[in-house]
């Protein structure tokens, strides 16, 4: 198929220009005012009149069957409204949502068997949470323990007890899949030597500061739910809860609260929702469910990718890359419910910026006695983007090439954008040596090169990494379902919509539709309506609906929603404009294309001083009808929405030979750490860090920066101190905050340098590509190689995260007794 | 044991938790269990509540224990709160004893200048201790009494030969520092006895010290920590004191460490062979954060750079 | 009376007055009741957040008769009688604390939810060493976790509010 053909037309309307009055400025962030005096309503800031509060008995087995449970003492506490064991609330409610097809089912309260540490085994209801703990501590449950399933290459030959679904067959096993891209198998052959390693990507979480948490109501009156949530995906497919609860969908609605934090945790949260709306049926009451940290680490159903890659890339001995394969064995943990979204995520970029020919992705997905996974900043990419790195550099090592010219040598150049990668999806645009020279000056690397040699003569351990990745952006749904086996809900919509509405005395009211995580969604509503229309950023309100008002809008996750949000916004302030023309034409009797926005009025075109604000204009629209054109197709009001397709998706190839366009808005980044290793304690210091990130336009670079800086950090918390450690038992050994290290502001640069480079997106609209997952996509990597780099006078190579003291020191002494 | 790091100071029933293996999340918890509360005024009714609650346990900074109580992994039947008792919160340069009494708030401590004067290797523990408002809230006198394995504090008293003043109903006696720290969380306090006074020698004049910490972040518990002081003349070792955090139950004293410098040379030869022994003299444990032979590694790194740290501080003014 | 006669049973309540940015209250409550839960529940003041409940994310912090501490490690009636400072003191949207208007000038918050613990950490901070560096900040506010900005927009904030108030 020609390269027209595969790739649908643009449907951007809106350019880029070389000047904006409102985007691209850091504008100071329209949602900060509430937040910096303590007014930010979070879920657990919901309070809601005779609202009971509860709490869950976590389940202290890693797998086990329930054998008795007996409540009795717990529902006599005075102060307690509800015990709820998993059998009596799948009386009333069904499995959770889940996309995985044949789905792997999961309750609210698990039922028959325990899979995870942590697990809800019943729940409490009671008029405070103190009381409901005290009633958990008074629950006797009695457990037949079943092999624990820990290690993911050994659950690969799970069979009997130690399977988790034993209606999905006698395995772990959740998925086994190869895809070939291309001449693999050819690429191979012509190859000169093969690098091959196997890499260890660690189970690590979003862990936003606010836990999940839902507020629910049920209306006795009405059959109807009212929850409040820090969920997104409300007005996508909140429905799904309604589902579980045993509802028709018109009889949920829920509220959105602001999320303290999310980092794809929260794309979709429904079993505090759905745990929260069966207590409230049961007692009568609202009923609030936060997760306690704890409930959190064990519970949270959003852990990281947990992967093993045995990984080979065929090169040829100057340097090009030709093929590459990857087996990956990935632990899910003890369900399924996104299927393996994580890794048709990968399959987006899994060549990263290179000119690669071919590719091979054999996927085994299991099942485990763990936390399941959800979304983590990346989605399955960041892990692809360190295997290809690394791949990258022990190519460099192998051959004795400098890391930057492997890299220059293998991008993808400028004049072959639209690019398509052997998997089918689409690069945008991109310009890649462009980012690679902006960084290597930002971080001035070559002095940085000298100063390692000397420092070097000192004894001292420096190292200097390069990491060149990418930053796919604006998912496309067929992500979820493209390695499916079975069809059945090949979705291929994920849109964004807004409202917005200008009222009689011209202040606008822009209305989303997706969930605020941190991102900054107001302030780019603000700033790109105030573009578009001439408006006064002060005089735009925006606000966000429930699913009882709202659109279908997918919401933030995967880079998108800046994209997204922006096509809304544009395309609703298209429709209010062109009937503002109209009015303003019809009152200046003037020809509508002569006129224009400026200045927050339609005026004349070189003549500015004949005008209407659009105050008036709105004034005239909402009250004074008989003054409009006699067209009934004009209305009384400013009002519309918008519902903002995916700019540019299109889906597999029946025969599974190309996976379509899914994921096509193409980010682009370079990260550059310096760092030092105390050899003997194996701590690390940053002695420098610079990075150039390329997301297109930019409608806020001080946001945006803030995206690569938090996603640093969160990079430096992957690749150096976080790990959800399980031990054999399937313990989790480190559910507390004392013991999964976060990064604080002391392991974190003091300057993390920040430079751009702007390749606009042809497809979207002003060229606008996200950036959300920021540093975290480009740190790991960048990272491992920094720490390779500087320990390379003893030779050693890393495969595995994260590189905390102990494991370095461990590298190092092992290297140190192999020397003489 | 997977709580890694928290401690509380329950003699007793912390033996039966720790050999509860099996379970580490049973129960749902952030709210603490209900307990019997009495807020002493005075030494006297803490005291005496003491003697006539067997469950009672002390409640002063709370930072560790309030911590393990939200967790449900404590559960006093009856709490004491003496954060009234304004009478124990004092540090006193008395004669050629620092006195610092157990209510004392770490933040104080921290930044006392009598403090420095006496004891400068408390002032330099201070720096991998806790953050700002742990150290607030935190007491002197219950973080000893916590006696968590990681924890600075044991290290710098049994290494400045401090004397803890244990008070009770039945009246008052003296623990050298070196006899208090008995194993996990256990001390030689009794059930019915305050720690009330901690009480410093001095350092003599002259006397370096060091304290050097590894922790994966910064004031975190320690993996390993190295408390260490050193009395030289012309260059050569009068006495040495070096004692290890995180290398076994309680902090421990190397005195086969000290061996190898007492009466020599400091010199990179006898400073190498003093933290060798400090190396081959510890069995210490294996967790996730670190594994045995990396504490190991630490005992000699850390020792070395501690008593390397020390010499250069000999001699000159605290 | 003797301490025998002066035991709270666990189930009764204690009565306790507490002063909360310059508001006085007079509350019952239960010997367990958490300063944290007290401040958001019993008074209603959600600003103050919950992140860990053991003592380690700093989300919670306040300020205790000035000095900056954990809520969550505190119990209500260890605050019997202190003066208590949230964030809904420092400062409202139409007159910002100088630390406010430095956070909000440079974006040293995404999501907000660890940032009045930050705030009140930074108070403190500003309030005993007026000139504090960049080196004292990060050691100040060491104990503050955050998931969303990477930590250097906050430094940078405090530093410029420091500014404006040495200014001032």
């Amino acid at each position: 198929m020609s390269l027209d053909a595969y790739i649908p037309e643009s449907r951007q309307t809106e350019k880029p220009r070389d000047s904006y009055k409102w985007i691209g400025k850091s504008m100071k962030r329209v949602e900060d005012p509430r937040l910096l005096v303590g007014r930010g309503n979070f879920a657990d800031d919901v309070n809601l009149p005779d609202m009971a509060h509860s709490a869950i008995l976590r389940s202290p087995h890693a797998h086990a069957r329930i054998l008795r449970i007996d409540k009795s003492k717990a529902e006599a506490l005075p102060g307690v409204l509800c015990v709820m064991t998993g059998e009596e609330a799948a009386e009333v409610t069904g499995p959770l949502p889940s996309w995985a097809n044949p789905p792997v089912h999961q309750y609210c309260i698990a039922q028959e068997r325990v899979r995870h540490v942590g697990e809800a085994v019943a729940a409490v209801a009671a008029e405070n949470r103190y009381i409901a703990e005290d009633a958990c501590d008074l629950i006797e449950v009695e457990y037949e323990p079943l092999p624990a399933v820990v290690d993911l290459e050994e659950a690969l030959s799970s069979t009997g007890d130690a399977v988790l679904h034993p209606y999905r067959g006698d395995t772990n096993v959740a998925l086994a899949r190869t895809f070939t891209f291309g001449p693999v198998e050819e690429d191979f052959a012509k190859a000169d030597r093969v690098i091959e390693r196997r890499f260890r990507w660690p189970r690590s979480g979003g862990t936003p500061m606010e836990t999940h948490g839902a507020v629910a109501s049920f209306d006795p009156g009405t059959g109807k739910f009212t929850i409040h949530a820090n969920t997104s995906m409300y007005n996508y497919c909140g429905w799904m809860i309604a589902d579980s609860l045993g509802v028709p969908a018109h009889k949920l609605n829920i509220i959105p609260t602001l999320a303290g934090g999310s980092f794809g945790a929260k794309l979709f949260s429904h079993k505090p929702c759905v745990l929260a709306a069966t207590l409230a049926r049961a007692t009568g009451r609202p009923v609030k469910f936060m997760e306690d940290r704890i409930d959190n680490t064990t519970g949270c159903d959003a852990h990281g990718s947990d992967r093993v890659y045995y990984a080979k890339l065929a090169i040829k001995d100057d340097g090009t890359l030709l093929s590459l394969r990857t087996h990956i064995i990935d632990d899910y943990g003890a369900y399924f419910q996104f299927g393996v979204g994580q890794h048709g995520n990968a399959l987006s970029q899994c060549v990263g910026p290179y000119q690669i020919n071919s590719v091979e992705v054999e996927l085994e997905a299991v099942l485990t006695n763990k936390c399941q996974q959800g979304a983590y900043r990346g989605f399955g990419s960041e892990v692809a983007n360190f295997v290809i790195e690394r791949l990258v550099d022990g190519a460099a090592a192998e051959l004795g090439m400098d890391v930057v010219d492997i890299r220059r040598k293998n991008f993808i150049t400028p004049d072959q954008f639209p690019y398509l990668i052997p998997t089918g999806n689409m690069y945008d645009s991109g310009n890649y040596a462009a980012v690679l020279d902006e960084t290597l000056k930002l971080s001035e690397y070559d002095s940085w090169r000298a100063k390692q040699a000397e420092m070097r003569k000192q004894g001292r351990y420096i190292g200097i990494g390069v990491a060149t990745c990418q930053e796919r952006s604006v998912f496309s749904t067929t992500e979820f379902w493209m390695w499916n086996l079975e069809p059945g809900g090949e979705w291929t919509s994920s849109p964004d919509a807004v409202s917005l509405k200008i009222d009689p005395t011209g202040k606008a009211f822009v209305t989303l539709h997706s969930p605020f995580w941190g991102n900054s969604p107001e302030t780019v509503v603000v700033q790109v309506l105030a573009e578009q229309m001439t408006l006064d950023p002060a005089d735009i309100e925006v606000t966000y609906s429930d699913s009882d008002q709202g659109f279908n809008s997918t919401g933030p996750g995967g880079s998108r929603f800046t994209v997204m949000v922006t096509g809304a916004v544009v395309g609703a302030a298209h429709k209010l404009k062109k009937k503002l023309l109209r009015i303003a034409g019809h009152l200046m009797e003037a020809d509508t294309a002569d006129l224009e926005f400026r200045d927050g009025a339609v005026s004349l075109k070189g003549a500015p001083d004949k005008r209407l604000t659009i105050a008036e204009l709105a004034n005239t629209a909402h009250y004074f009808r008989l003054d409009l054109p006699e067209d009934l197709d004009l209305t009384s009001g400013l009002d519309t929405s918008y519902v903002y397709d995916h700019p540019v998706t299109t889906l597999p190839a029946k025969d599974n030979s190309h996976m379509g366009i899914f994921y096509p808005i193409m980010g682009h980044m370079c990260h550059i750490p310096v760092i030092e290793i105390d050899i003997e304690t194996g701590k690390i210091s940053f002695l420098n860090y610079a990075c150039v990130h390329d997301c297109g336009t930019m409608v806020n670079p001080m946001t945006l920066k803030g995206h690569v800086r938090g996603g640093v950090v969160n990079g430096i918390g992957s690749a150096l101190m976080e790990h959800y450690h399980y031990d054999e038992n399937g313990q989790l050994q480190n559910a507390l905050f004392t013991d999964y290290l976060l990064p604080s502001v002391l392991e974190s640069p003091d300057d993390i340098k920040i430079g751009h480079v702007v390749t606009p997106s042809p497809f979207t609209e002003y060229g606008i590509k996200g950036g959300g997952e920021g540093g975290r996509m480009g740190a790991p990597p960048a990272l491992a190689a920094a720490v390779e780099d500087a320990l390379r006078p003893l030779g050693i190579t890393i495969d595995e995260l994260p590189l905390s003291p102990s494991r370095l020191r461990g590298l190092i002494r092992e290297a140190q007794a192999g020397q003489p | 044991m997977a709580v890694r790091g928290i401690s509380y100071s329950l003699v007793g029933p912390i033996a039966e938790l720790c050999e509860r293996k099996k379970t580490n999340w049973d129960g749902g918890a952030v709210k603490p269990a209900p307990f019997d509360y009495v807020r002493a005024e005075n030494v006297e009714e803490a005291l005496s509540a003491l003697a006539a609650n067997a469950e009672a346990q002390i409640l002063a900074g709370g930072q560790s224990l309030i911590a393990m109580m939200n967790l449900r992994l404590a559960k006093p039947g009856c709490l004491i709160d003496i954060n009234r008792l304004s009478d124990l919160d004092y540090i006193r340069a008395e004669g050629d004893e620092l006195a610092i009494g157990a209510l004392t708030r770490h933040t104080a401590a921290a930044t006392s200048p009598v403090v420095a004067e006496f004891c400068p290797l408390m002032t330099a523990a201070y720096d991998f201790i806790a953050h700002r408002a742990v150290r607030n809230r935190g007491t002197v006198g219950g973080n000893l009494c916590h006696a968590d394995p990681s924890s600075e504090n044991p290290a710098v008293a049994i290494a400045s030969g401090a004397t803890f003043v244990l008070n009770s109903i039945d009246g008052e006696r003296r623990v050298a520092a070196e006899d208090f720290f008995l194993g996990l969380y256990e001390t030689a306090a009794k059930q019915n006895e305050l720690l009330t006074e901690i009480r410093i020698p001095k350092a003599p004049a002259g006397q370096g010290w060091s304290f050097q910490e590894t922790s994966t972040r910064k004031g975190d518990f320690a993996l390993v920590g190295i408390a260490a002081t050193l009395d030289c003349s012309n260059d050569a070792c009068k006495d040495a004191r070096v004692v290890a955090i995180g290398v076994d139950e309680r902090a421990v004293r190397l005195n086969s460490a000290e061996a190898p410098i007492t009466g020599a040379a400091i010199d990179d030869t006898s400073l190498t062979a003093a933290a060798e022994a400090a190396r081959d003299s510890v069995d210490p444990p294996s967790d996730f954060h670190a594994d045995s032979d990396f504490r190991r590694d630490l005992v000699f790194s850390l020792t070395k750079r501690a008593l390397s740290e020390a010499h250069g501080r000999c001699g000159k003014e605290g | 009376m003797g301490a025998a006669e002066k035991k709270v049973n666990a189930m009764d309540s204690v009565k306790i007055n507490v002063t909360v940015n310059g508001r006085s209250h007079e509350r019952e409550v239960e010997p367990r009741r958490l300063l944290s839960d007290f401040i958001r529940e019993d008074l209603r003041l959600t600003g103050t957040h919950l992140g860990c409940e053991h003592g380690v994310c700093g989300s919670c912090t306040i300020l205790m008769n000035g000095q900056s501490t954990r809520s969550c490690l505190t119990f209500a009636v260890m605050a019997d009688g202190a003066e208590i400072s949230t964030i809904e003191g420092l400062g409202s949207i139409d007159d910002m604390h100088p630390l406010q208007a430095a956070f909000w000038e440079k974006h040293g918050l995404q999501c907000g939810f660890c940032t009045p613990g930050m705030l009140m950490t930074a108070l403190e901070l500003l309030r005993e060493n007026p000139s504090a560096n960049r080196e004292d900040i990060r050691e100040a506010l060491s104990g503050n976790l955050c998931r969303c900005t990477g930590y250097q927009t906050i430094v940078d904030a405090v530093e410029l509010a420091a500014e404006t108030m040495r200014g001032a």
